[in-house]
């Protein structure tokens, strides 16, 4: 008999609500409500309607004093809007790193580096509860489904702060949520019925692209905040003055590409084999003619070939990177030989891109860089020049195979990316062994994992540039360490929901149950066990580098960031 | 110069003036009276170098330098403490049981050192071509599921043909009990692998379109079982050098131990 498909409604949109219990009344309140009052329903297309927006991209929730709204250095995906009430939001000094339920940074001191000597004893995931850096003045509190977490002396932050009040109407958030960069303060509840709209990032993006003014606040506040000082280090503009660099920012556009979710959508695409970059958004066309140079901001994106019936990898860029300023700067020097774009380049994932147009790149930036800053000109012409350009040589440098399986894994994401050299790898573990002994017993990473030819991708966290695992934590446990940048748990604050588990598309963070001093489980009021979610620290409180690396007797295993492949290539080197 | 040459040059660059250097000051030094002491002491201090790499790798935690750079440091002061062990025994065979049996031991830990090194340059780069990654503790459960997974296929409820079952018994029961042909895959050789396939596809000749379908199951089963043995052997030697390396190294350590002592408490006479 043959086998019968299964037959499913196709997935739309707004299958899962950001609210299930949003209500029409609720809905009808936001629309009587600035500025969405003062949008004009009409200009919204038939598909994403302004009422469908707020119905399903938006949540309303409800704090109480001192309840922490957003985190510094957290990553979040959504923007809040204060319908009622106030918060507040810290300017100076910033928080202490235990009052955001996070680890105080810093090394271990020699009695607790020396103590290890003899901890390996104890048993498998023992957790004290007297954790070293555990959170003082911080509480936590269960709201409905979510823990709320709190300050406990607020009078105390106000004195010791510099604060500022923000009042029903005040938008924040908005820059982290759709630059996906870290929240730059933190907003704490400043009334007991604090009511806000929280808009996850869809919903932000199309509220901006059909309402006028919406984008043209978010815009100015970007501009005013993030780009300057963004373009000012960024090296092809370091030659202009301010007057030309403000010229630029004021024309310079921003865009998203891909889905902020990439991970799950990743997740199901690598388990149904199907990851290829014909499917990936197109954010500039091989053939296209070059309107401007793009920066990216944040995210990767891969530049590919066409190659037979499909796009062959070059390389793909990171944050920071540029694509297409070889051919504006031909285009530029020699006009009579106009170039379009060499290559395509594919948001993977998510790409958040800065595009410099064309003009303002002919007018004021070309003109600004030094001969020896310029790119060389464009070899179009088949056969006149057989040399390799620059996009092709990292794939002549790392091998076909190994571009592709680094992209096709999304490893590009990696800061601190656990590398074996296969070739070299004698298998001997001493690199478990010594990532044991650093963390009382406990290997924090499996010496297993995908490979390609003689390179590995062991199984350990990689301190992702794009951190999925840190959005949604509810404590903020799972944070960056705020000198190297390193994602860390705070073990005292886990509450072991495992949002970031879920997140993580390498499957890198493990939760565990923990245990006492006599290797008994550590158990709830319920009797249940409790978890604690646990990956790679990068050996962050410890001298000398990560143990793993120090411990490799062959220079087989490295810790490196593979955002670009210089190191990879250094590395590998024959 | 990749880095590996680099520490390879150097290392012997290194070697080679040390041990041009100790050579030279043999022959100037030699007809010193208390010279074998001097060089004993030195082969001593040489030894306790080589052997604290050993406790370097059990406290991983302390910065206490790259492993690497220790491992180097180890395998060349390794060789020019084997120089100095030849000078120290000033170039002549040893006698007397003792100091025939501490040669023999110093002979060993070198010899199984150099082993060591051998296979340690050589087999992960035959296992990284060979494909077929896998952690030496999984092997066992690996190998059982190979097994019960070709059992199914030759003698379980949906088999079918008496001859598959009898060549399964005859041929491929013992081939998938255990691991089998060590030295052979050492060797690198396939032969055994290439003679049961070669079997196999006799038996596919004189078969029917359900049997070679089931020949051919057996085959890539038999394949992976072949690369799973061959991951063994390799990865058991590249493990097991150290367990005659280490052992043998203590025996070393308490043998020159009661050497001092002899040494010390023997030689008022001969001064």
């Amino acid at each position: 008999m043959p086998d019968t498909p299964t037959i499913l409604e196709r997935p739309q949109r707004w299958d899962a609500a950001f609210d299930p219990d949003m209500t029409e009344t609720v809905v009808d309140r936001l629309l009587a409500t600035a500025p969405f009052s003062r949008m004009n329903a009409e200009k919204f297309p038939q598909r994403t309607p302004l009422r469908e927006i707020l119905r399903n991209d938006s949540r309303v929730l409800r704090f109480r004093k001192g309840e922490i709204i957003v985190r510094q250095g957290d990553y979040g995906t959504s923007a809040f809007l204060i319908l009622s009430g106030a918060t507040r939001v810290v300017l100076k000094p910033d928080l202490a790193p235990s009052l955001l339920g996070r680890q105080a940074p810093g090394k271990k001191g020699i009695l607790r580096t020396l103590a290890q000597i003899w901890n390996g004893s104890r048993p498998a995931e023992f957790f004290s509860r007297k954790q070293p850096g555990q959170s003082t003045g911080l509480g936590a509190r269960q709201d409905a489904d979510e823990v709320r977490v709190f300050l406990q002396d607020v009078p105390r932050v106000l004195d010791q702060h510099r604060t500022e009040q923000m009042t029903s109407g005040d938008f924040f958030g908005e820059i982290a949520a759709l630059s996906r960069m870290p929240r730059t303060s933190t907003i704490f509840a400043d009334s007991d019925d604090a009511e806000l709209l929280e808009i996850r990032w869809q919903g932000l993006r199309d509220l901006m692209k059909y309402d006028e003014g919406l984008r043209s606040h978010i815009s100015r506040i970007y501009r005013e905040r993030a780009l300057a000082s963004y373009l000012r280090a960024t090296p092809i503009f370091q030659h202009l003055d301010k007057a030309q660099l403000d010229r630029v920012a004021e024309a310079v556009e921003f865009s998203t590409f891909g889905d902020y979710d990439w991970s799950g959508e990743y997740k199901r695409l690598a388990q149904a084999g199907s990851v290829r970059p014909e499917k990936e958004p197109v954010i500039a066309g091989e053939g296209d003619y070059p309107n401007g140079i793009v920066l990216v901001r944040a995210g990767f994106a891969r530049v590919s070939q066409k190659f037979g019936g499909g796009e062959r990898t070059l390389n793909y860029l990171g944050a920071g990177q540029i694509f297409g300023l070889n051919e504006i700067a031909h285009n530029w020097r020699s006009k009579d030989a106009v170039v379009n774009f060499q290559f395509s380049l594919r948001a993977i994932g998510y790409t958040h891109l800065l595009i410099v147009p064309t003009r303002l790149m002919e007018e004021i930036v070309l003109p600004s860089l030094p001969k020896s800053e310029l790119p060389p000109l464009v070899e179009t012409a088949k056969g006149e020049n057989d040399s390799t350009p620059p996009e092709a040589a990292v794939r002549e440098k790392v091998g076909a195979e190994v571009l592709e399986f680094l992209t096709e894994n999304r490893f590009f994401n990696g800061t601190a990316t656990m590398v074996i050299d296969l070739d070299r790898c004698t298998r001997c573990d001493d690199c478990v062994r010594a990532c044991a002994s650093t963390h009382d017993n406990n290997p924090r990473f499996l010496r297993h994992g995908p490979s390609a030819g003689r390179l590995m991708i062991a199984n350990a966290c990689m301190h992702c540039a794009d951190p999925v695992c840190m959005i949604g934590c509810p404590t903020g446990a799972i944070h960056r360490e705020s000198f190297a940048g390193q994602v860390v748990i705070n073990p005292a604050t886990c509450i072991g929901c495992k949002s970031c588990f879920n997140h993580c598309p390498y499957d890198a963070i493990r939760m565990v149950e923990v245990r006492d001093e006599r290797g008994e489980l550590l158990v709830d009021q319920e009797m249940k066990p409790i978890a604690k979610a646990t990956k790679c620290d990068l050996c962050v409180e410890n001298y000398g580098g990560p143990a793993c690396e120090r411990a490799c007797p062959h220079g087989a295993l490295a810790r490196m960031s593979l955002n670009n492949l210089d190191p990879l290539v250094k590395w590998l080197k024959l | 110069m990749n880095r590996f040459r680099h520490q390879l040059f150097s290392g012997l660059g290194a070697s080679v003036v040390a041990g041009a250097g100790a050579l030279w000051l043999n022959g100037k030094f030699n007809a010193l009276p208390d010279y074998a002491f001097l060089t004993g002491w030195a082969l001593l201090a040489g030894m306790f170098v080589l052997t604290i790499y050993n406790v370097r790798k059990k406290l991983p935690f302390l910065p206490l330098g790259k492993s690497e750079t220790w491992l180097q440091i180890h395998i060349y002061l390794g060789f020019f403490t084997t120089l100095l062990f030849l000078i120290h025994l000033n170039f002549r065979l040893p006698h007397g049981w003792f100091e025939i049996a501490l040669a023999w031991l110093f002979v060993l830990v070198s010899g199984s050192g150099m082993a060591g090194l051998l296979f340690s340059r050589v087999l992960p780069r035959r296992l990284a071509t060979r494909g077929g990654e896998v952690i030496f503790e999984k092997i066992p459960a690996l190998r059982h599921a190979l097994k019960t997974q070709a059992e199914d296929l030759a003698l379980g409820m949906d088999a079918k043909s008496p001859v598959i079952a009898d060549f399964y018994a005859r041929r491929l029961a013992a081939f998938f009990s255990g691991p089998k042909n060590l030295w052979l895959h050492l060797a690198e050789s396939r032969r055994p692998v290439n003679a049961l396939l070669a079997q196999l596809e006799d038996l596919r000749r004189f078969s029917n379109d359900a049997e070679r379908d089931q020949i051919g199951k057996l085959s890539a089963l038999v394949r992976q079982k072949d690369g799973l043995d061959y991951h063994r052997a390799l990865q058991l030697t590249l493990k097991l050098w150290l367990f005659v390396h280490i052992p043998l190294t203590y025996s070393l350590l308490i043998f020159t131990a009661a050497h001092l002592v002899f040494v010390f408490g023997f030689s008022g006479g001969a001064r």
